[in-house]
């Protein structure tokens, strides 16, 4: 009932690929689904929620890191860059609905019905995955350090040049992009406090889940990870690697549009300043903790590092007297991850799973 | 059995750690009450400070400083007998982790009103704090937090960036163009002076200011060359030094923060530039001629309050310099008095500007966040002490004030070169100025 029994009892394709084989995994789902969606927004606090939201954000962000490191072995500390595309080309598109919504039609229109944030975020993903293919060229001729190397150049191009010095400007904002309460609306929602916002990102993280699951498993994602395990191999074998490590960026810059665009509901205002180099690497960690190239990992990953910094925060003495003390905590979780569980949460997850299933006789 | 062993292990750290998360959040869902053994009321604050991050260099002490003030506060019959209780969060100038701290702050520890830091954070937290009327006394004294139409609820004690930028450049202007032998010839040969700006352009800090004081430098018949972008973390600015030499500017207006000024001048020196330096606050204080040494020498800047140890007046809340020392030995022994910056100074301006306003609202019987920001706008040259200018917060005008201290250093000490006020200068244009 638990799982699967040994030997494979499946009678078509369709049971072969089904999310949960199972009734009780379904049904196991089916209940955080619940859980999620039904009772922790009406029951957790505000501040509790805040919290939920943005492990959502390192959640969105760190999967696109997973599909390029976890899936297709492109190492990459630029993702911020491109969650600042997406977060940029989010706001200006509303902000500019917003502003014009009086004069023009179109988008009058669209400040009407409310399609001005829901189209934003298709565009956002769209720019931020092409502006993300146009860093991810190089990847054709160079591997390995060269490419961190590159994608590091993505985050001073775009963010240190491109938005501070020129995006930033438009419109005679400044450096404040700040968007009124009350403009990000879907349809007749609009999204307003921390609770819509976790609705949002509940949404999204299940969508993307499901996507980066259904990836892996569909030729794209397989040729990716015949790529991140031997690229020549992969090459003899027919899989256009450039063609395909060029997709894998356009993925993982679609998932960090959306991730962008998510964010700027978060605190209406966008800046920056929220998008510094030290985001990719964390969400680096993220992947290393959760588990590279599991995609519950990254979910793991996020959870416990986020959690990490709230509970290093409620500590008033780690905040004046042991400075530094979250840097310490993040790369000592790192490094002793990486020491004693390689494989990251989501491999000790499937032991814990196989504990439960086995007992009492497990086979040692 | 070892895997068990650690099975196990991970699984119990794993419940801890969801217990505590939940007992974390439990706390807000519980009905507030006062602790049994706590006799008197508890009025709860806020304060998010930079000490590891890229400010931490003027943050260490500026944090130090609040929980000091705080201590003399609560020493002194707190607000109408009621404590301070204050919530104290580090958050690394990383500005998404300042919006989390905030919302603890109001959904969790639920305070009355909130210190801040940054200009990034605070600016990205005006609208919120708008929609919770929540009082955000900053240590960001950007021009775009003074407009109460916009922003009512951000406040500090210091005059703004724009206004200090602005007299900066006019008090170099008058004092040092007009009048030193060095431009002689070239002010009879009807030259204009030459000016460029240093700061870091993604830095809503450093950026906050650039527009008011490149309309000042028209104003007053600069000719203005190309900004150069230095990091708050840079140890290396010659590139940056080397563009601007191109250009020859006269003048320099440095916008970041100490240790980032440092290295500019040092390397402007190293460069012979042959410019004069004005310097914003958060870039001007004890460390500068320590990191700087002899590239010090003559440069120009803001100075809000007091150094630290520097004699002054008391003002209505009586406190004296005496005060701040004895709090700093008190509370933080370990950092010796010859370390200490003006920053310490700069907290208790906050801290007190805060205690008086919360007095006041208390006295009418409304210590919430409306009643706090009325208090404030009863303020009317209201004399802090600790060298700071008078405040005042008219309903229309949210900008402290209009007088700036402008200091130079003379042989490694600090020395008052002149005090402008912006405001009887050019009465016309002033009400203009508001909000940038």
């Amino acid at each position: 009932m638990f799982r699967l029994p040994a030997g494979t009892y499946f009678q078509s394709y369709r049971q072969a690929h089904s999310f949960w084989p199972t009734r009780f995994m379904a049904f196991r789902m089916i209940v955080l689904l619940i859980v999620l969606f039904a009772v922790v927004p009406f029951t957790f606090s505000n501040y509790a929620l805040s919290i939920a939201n943005r492990i959502g954000y390192t959640i969105l962000a760190a999967m696109g890191v997973q599909l390029l490191i976890g899936f297709t072995g492109q190492l990459t500390l630029g993702h911020a860059a491109f969650v600042a595309v997406g977060a940029y080309v989010s706001a200006i598109f509303t902000l500019t609905a917003a502003d014009n919504a009086s004069f023009s039609p179109f988008w009058g229109f669209l400040t009407q019905t409310g399609m001005a944030y829901p189209l934003s975020i298709l565009l956002a993903c769209l720019i931020a995955g092409l502006w993300s293919v146009l860093f991810g060229l190089p990847s054709a001729r160079v591997k390995g350090f060269g490419i961190i190397l590159t994608t590091m150049a993505a985050q001073f191009i775009t963010v240190d040049f491109v938005i501070a010095q020129y995006v930033s400007q438009i419109g005679g904002r400044g450096h404040y992009f700040s968007i009124p309460p009350g403009s990000l609306k879907i349809g007749g929602w609009a999204l307003t406090g921390d609770r819509d916002a976790y609705f949002l990102m509940l949404i999204l993280v299940t969508g993307v889940t499901v996507a980066m699951i259904n990836w892996k498993r569909t030729r794209p994602g397989r040729a990716w990870i015949a790529i991140r395990d031997n690229d020549i191999a992969a090459e003899i074998l027919g899989v256009d690697i450039v063609r395909y490590k060029l997709l894998a960026y356009f993925a993982a810059g679609m998932l960090a549009g959306l991730a962008g665009s998510f964010w700027i509901t978060s605190l209406f205002f966008v800046s920056p300043e929220h998008f510094v180099w030290s985001n990719s690497l964390w969400w680096v960690g993220v992947i290393l903790i959760g588990g590279v190239g599991a995609v519950d990992g990254t979910i793991f990953g996020a959870i416990f590092l986020e959690l990490m910094l709230v509970l290093v925060n409620s500590f008033a003495v780690a905040n004046i007297l042991f400075l530094y003390f979250k840097d310490i905590a993040f790369g000592l979780a790192v490094i002793l991850f990486l020491l004693y569980e390689p494989n990251g949460l989501s491999y000790r997850w499937w032991q814990v799973k196989n504990y439960f299933y086995l007992w009492p006789f497990s086979y040692k | 059995m070892q895997t068990r062993k650690t099975l196990w292990m991970m699984f119990a750290s794993l419940i801890s750690l969801l217990a505590m998360l939940l007992s974390a959040c439990g706390g807000a869902a519980t009905p507030e009450g006062p602790a049994p053994a706590a006799p008197a009321e508890v009025v709860r604050i806020g304060s998010i400070n930079d000490t590891t991050g890229p400010t931490s260099d003027v943050g260490k002490d500026y944090a130090l400083g609040i929980r000091e003030a705080v201590a003399y506060v609560n020493d002194h019959g707190g607000v109408n007998g009621k404590l301070i209780e204050l919530f104290q969060y580090d958050y690394g100038y990383r500005v998404p982790e300042a919006i989390t701290t905030y919302k603890r702050f109001r959904d969790q520890d639920k305070v009355v009103a909130v210190l801040g830091w940054g200009t990034g954070d605070t600016s990205a937290l005006a609208p919120t704090v708008t929609q919770d009327k929540m009082p955000y006394v900053s240590a960001s004294y950007s021009a775009e937090l003074t407009d109460p139409s916009k922003t009512p609820y951000n406040l500090f004690f210091s005059t703004d960036y724009s206004t200090n930028a602005r007299a900066a450049i006019t008090a170099w202007y008058e004092e040092v163009w007009l009048k030193d032998a060095r431009f002689e010839s070239r002010r009879n040969a009807g030259d204009k002076p030459r000016f460029v700006a240093f700061y870091s352009f993604p830095t809503p800090y450093s950026s906050a200011p650039i527009k008011a004081i490149k309309e000042q430098a028209e104003l007053l018949g600069f000719e203005i060359g190309p900004d150069q972008d230095i990091s708050l973390t840079a140890l290396d600015t010659k590139s940056q030094v080397l563009a601007a030499s191109e250009f020859g500017p006269d003048l320099v207006w440095h916008g970041n923060t100490t240790m980032s000024v440092a290295a500019a001048l040092k390397d402007s020196a190293a460069l012979e530039l042959g410019a004069d330096h004005i310097v914003n606050n958060w870039g001007y204080d004890e460390n500068l001629p320590r990191l700087a040494g002899d590239a010090a020498e003559g440069v120009i800047g803001i100075v809000p309050s007091a150094f630290f140890g520097e004699e002054t007046e008391p003002g209505v809340p009586g406190v004296t310099m005496a005060d701040v020392m004895e709090y700093a030995q008190k509370y933080n022994p370990n950092v010796p008095p010859e370390k200490r910056l003006v920053r310490t100074v700069q907290a208790w301006g906050d801290v007190l500007l805060l205690w008086e306003a919360m007095k006041r609202a208390d006295a009418a019987g409304d210590l919430s966040g409306e009643g706090i920001l009325k208090a404030f706008e009863t303020l009317e040259n209201y004399d802090l002490g600790l060298g700071a200018p008078p405040v005042t917060f008219a309903p229309t005008d949210h900008r402290p004030g209009s007088a700036v201290n402008l200091y130079i250093i003379r042989g490694g000490q600090f020395e008052l070169l002149a005090r402008v006020d912006l405001k009887e200068r050019w009465p016309e244009l002033w009400p203009t100025w508001l909000g940038y």
